[in-house]
């Protein structure tokens, strides 16, 4: 049930995920940033979340990627509910239609 | 604090209250795009010989979805404890951009409610945290940072991630593969409006449009999970050099 390897890589996880979740508000709670560290920092969330999500823009499959521009399209003009049941149900309709 | 304020609720908690609602309300949509992919996760999981003791284990300890995908994608038995690692701290790296941005927000607050505040930090709590923030501070609204708002985006989250990646490994077997039915859109569809919430302007996204082509370039060359650092970093620079030209 319990795997004491396992368990301890769980632990490493969790301890190095915790110092990543520390690490940035320990080292820059003090500081002013420059203009330019500020500009990085702004676009450091937006950098972030296209670069997890990067795979789906070059996906193999045509039906994904059709509902990708879809999602896309509804992302621009309406919230995060009607923007989620749009993406799950064109990816679903789309790769039943184009097999 | 007398004993009929309690009974009668104060009005500094129910004020807290009222926030952690707000917060639990915006989070609801993201709630249902992650119940998928924490269905899976746990399936994955279990497919490689955890039990249903230790997906919740790692899932509530480590609670970072990227890091537990790519772990469980290299999942060996015994693990190799240092690559594991290694792999975590490379997905998990964005979390000190993330920690940072919100620092500035967080200095009203004692560090005894930041440390775990910041336990709950992940992308999603985080970017809906700040952009709430951003909103507050705009209307003039002090402290912009609202700790129990915050606290309302990311507890049902994390409950929802431990609880569901345990029914994955459970019910891992008998759901077969979960993505055919389209729920992989849920995650780019939530980044995505996200994303809309942080537009400001075709200049100020310069930087993104770089890591989009980086990330999804190193995705089709490189196996594993580096498109993630390559594409933040590449963006980061390329931020970085567009600030200097003004």
């Amino acid at each position: 049930m319990i795997e004491p390897w396992t368990v301890l890589a769980i632990l490493a996880m969790a301890g190095v995920t915790y110092l990543t979740r520390i690490g940035g508000y320990v080292v820059l709670r003090n500081r002013t940033l420059s203009p330019r560290a500020t500009a990085v920092m702004e676009a450091a969330p937006g950098c972030v979340l296209i670069s997890v999500i990067a795979p789906d823009f070059v996906s193999k499959n045509p039906a994904d990627l059709a509902a990708l521009a879809i999602t896309l399209l509804a992302a621009t003009r309406l919230s995060m509910l009607p923007t989620v049941v749009i993406g799950v149900t064109s990816a679903g309709a789309l790769r039943w239609l184009m097999g | 604090m007398s004993v009929s304020e309690i009974t009668l609720g104060h009005p500094a908690a129910e004020a807290r209250g009222a926030e952690f609602r707000r917060g639990a309300a915006a989070s609801t949509p993201v709630l249902l795009g992650i119940v998928p992919y924490a269905l899976v996760l746990g399936a994955q999981a279990a497919q490689k010989g955890l039990s249903v003791v230790e997906v919740p284990l790692m899932t509530g300890l480590n609670f970072a979805g990227g890091s537990e995908f790519a772990a469980i994608q290299l999942w060996t038995s015994p693990p190799h404890v240092l690559l594991i690692a290694a792999i975590t701290l490379l997905v998990n790296s964005r979390h000190f951009l993330m920690g940072a941005a919100l620092a500035p927000f967080l200095r009203h607050l004692p560090k005894r409610k930041v440390f775990p505040a910041l336990f709950l930090m992940c992308d999603e709590s985080w970017a809906l945290g700040l952009a709430d923030a951003k909103r507050r501070a705009a209307s003039g609204l002090r402290p912009a940072f609202s700790l129990a708002y915050y606290a309302g985006t990311a507890l049902p989250f994390y409950l929802a991630w431990v609880i569901f990646t345990t029914c994955g490994a459970a019910l891992g077997p008998v759901l077969g593969n979960v993505e055919r039915y389209g729920f992989a859109m849920a995650f780019p569809a939530v980044f995505l409006v996200l994303l809309r919430g942080m537009w400001k302007g075709f200049a100020a996204a310069r930087p993104w449009l770089v890591s989009l082509v980086v990330a999804a370039a190193t995705y089709l060359v490189v196996p594993g999970a580096w498109y993630v650092a390559a594409g933040a970093l590449s963006g980061l620079v390329s931020a970085w050099l567009l600030a200097g030209e003004k």
